[in-house]
């Protein structure tokens, strides 16, 4: 296992961000999918050694990150991390900030480290761009650099705070490809409040809610919780917690009682993820 | 030569790309082959694709990774690792505009001292030891630095960075303000003296701003050595600040900070807290 989180908490000025949570986590793509302020962040932030948990204990890679700085450093050569937020100096060239960046990760030969750069920025479509600066690229571009420097050195943890923001379909479309090579051999562990990211990059997926797991397990379970909670209808349901009209101009319900002439649908992610989480998920329209 | 029909033998065309040939050979075949398309077409196959790549790259690199500034390349020069330039050229501090606009204040304060004819001494000894101390404060870069949240999670770590960072502010701005503190008025030991609470002041620096970030402790520092030294204006002698029980004092509290952060350091589990 290359992460595993045993009791891990943590609070920021009284407010619980995370609880009791325990956490395996081997080789493929994990996604942590949870509303905003779920503690997926801080969860992330955790694996990733930047911040301690006040209780719990925390593993990564065979090491114990909180037992010294020798443990804490092994972990550190092998983990990838693409902050949620991560702002780029104004006059670096995007090589220049992969660079400086290779430096920090001990890549101290120039030849090996500047080749290395070349591959990352390569693997992100960036290779034409590595001249120009990161304040003149686009937000999707900008995100790309960001992920190239996670993936110096072929991380054996990656650990990616929603790598897909800003990013169009095609070049979702790279990040999956990507990542998919990146996980044959390491742990991908991503967030994202989007289900269809979930769907289309994850084997695995962890709920977290308020702090806590709510579900843990492959994608089609989560899918096969929803089963037999979904329905159509032709006109809107009064009442139901979770309810949407549709492209078709039918109404999607999920969850409660099958409301009177409804019709069985097939759950998709998104609706197993609404029913997880509960009418609370939704917030309600203004009368 | 591109008239006549002699053409390079193929082995002296691979001797040529390995490097075997001698200076006169290679500048008389590197003539005939700029003039002769036939042999120009002969050598290109010779040379081997790993080579080409590695010019290659060595070209795009210089573009794409832009150019260390002067200060990182004249200490590279000295004996500075290339790895460290590179840190350190992307550091906010080596920009010029604090760098001289300190001096010029050193200068200032010197020109001043010098004019008041040896009767103002304090002015230099306000603000010369501070001097590094707002420089290391700035070391630590902007107030929310830009990739903090990955600077972190680096091997390298945000508490050597800040460091060599440091390392690099003292060795831009000690010579130049030690130099100027020759031209002062007054006993020649000042000229020195004033190192003493510029140098225990940088640990007061780093331990205080593991508690309060390096903005707040950079001005509670600059607070406490403006009250000491204007307190010391009024009617102690004015190399009071400097003089043998305060450099004590200075060293005790210098001693004690070093202390607090090694402890720190060794207590606190959490990255970038020590620093």
């Amino acid at each position: 296992m290359n992460v595993q989180l045993t009791g891990v908490a943590k609070s920021y000025g009284g407010t619980p961000a995370l609880q009791d949570i325990d956490l395996e986590i081997g080789t493929g793509v994990t996604g942590l999918l949870g509303p905003n302020g779920a503690g997926k962040t801080t969860l992330l932030r955790i694996i990733a050694t930047s911040i301690a948990p006040d209780r719990g204990k925390v593993r990564l890679l065979g090491h114990d990150p909180h037992r010294g700085h020798a443990e804490l450093v092994a972990a550190r050569r092998r983990l990838g991390y693409l902050p949620q937020e991560l702002g780029y100096p104004a006059d670096m060239s995007t090589f220049g900030f992969v660079e400086y960046l290779a430096v920090l990760k001990e890549w101290n030969d120039r030849r090996a480290r500047q080749q290395e750069v070349r591959r990352v920025l390569g693997l992100v479509d960036l290779a034409d761009l590595a001249g120009k600066r990161v304040s003149k690229l686009s937000g999707g571009q900008r995100r790309r650099v960001g992920l190239a420097q996670a993936l110096l050195g072929d991380p054996a943890l990656l650990v990616l705070d929603e790598p897909t923001t800003g990013l169009d379909p095609a070049q979702r479309a790279t990040l999956r490809r990507t990542l998919s090579v990146a996980a044959r051999q390491s742990s991908v562990l991503l967030s994202t409040h989007q289900t269809e990211d979930v769907a289309a990059l994850c084997e695995r997926v962890v709920v977290l809610a308020a702090g806590r797991i709510r579900f843990d397990g492959t994608v089609l379970d989560l899918v096969r919780s929803a089963e037999g909670q979904v329905w159509h209808t032709e006109e809107e349901v009064p009442g139901a917690a979770i309810s949407w009209r549709t492209g078709s101009g039918r109404h999607r319900v999920v969850g409660g009682d099958p409301p009177p002439g409804a019709e069985p649908a097939e759950p998709t992610l998104e609706d197993a993820y609404l029913l997880m989480l509960g009418p609370e998920a939704v917030t309600p329209l203004p009368a | 030569m591109s008239t006549t029909t002699w053409h390079a033998d193929p082995n002296l065309l691979r001797a040529y790309v390995e490097g075997r040939l001698d200076a006169v050979l290679s500048a008389s075949l590197e003539r005939h082959v700029d003039a002769c398309a036939h042999c120009r077409s002969q050598i290109g196959p010779l040379i081997e694709v790993p080579v080409l790549e590695e010019a290659w790259s060595g070209i795009r690199t210089g573009i794409e990774s832009g150019r260390l500034p002067l200060l990182v390349r004249l200490a590279q020069r000295l004996g500075l690792p290339e790895p460290t330039g590179i840190l350190l050229a992307a550091t906010a501090s080596l920009r010029l505009t604090w760098l001289t606009g300190g001096l010029v204040t050193l200068c200032f304060v010197t020109l001043a001292s010098i004019l008041a004819d040896g009767a103002a001494l304090w002015p230099f000894l306000l603000v010369a030891p501070l001097v590094p101390v707002l420089g290391v404060a700035v070391s630590y870069g902007p107030a929310e630095e830009p990739f903090e949240a990955l600077t972190v999670t680096t091997p390298y770590g945000r508490a050597r960075l800040i460091m060599v960072r440091t390392l690099a502010v003292l060795t831009l701005t000690l010579p130049a303000a030690a130099l100027l503190g020759l031209t002062l008025p007054g006993p020649a030991w000042v000229a020195v003296a004033w190192l003493g609470p510029a140098l225990a002041m940088i640990p007061l620096l780093l331990a205080l701003a593991s508690l309060t970030g390096p903005r707040l402790a950079a001005s509670l520092l600059s607070l406490g050595w403006t009250g000491l030294v204007l307190f010391a204006a009024r009617d102690l002698p004015s190399t009071w600040p400097v003089e043998g029980t305060q450099q004590v004092a200075y060293l005790t509290l210098a001693l004690l900070a070093a202390a607090f952060l090694w402890v720190r350091s060794q207590r606190t589990q959490q990255i970038g807290v020590a620093l």
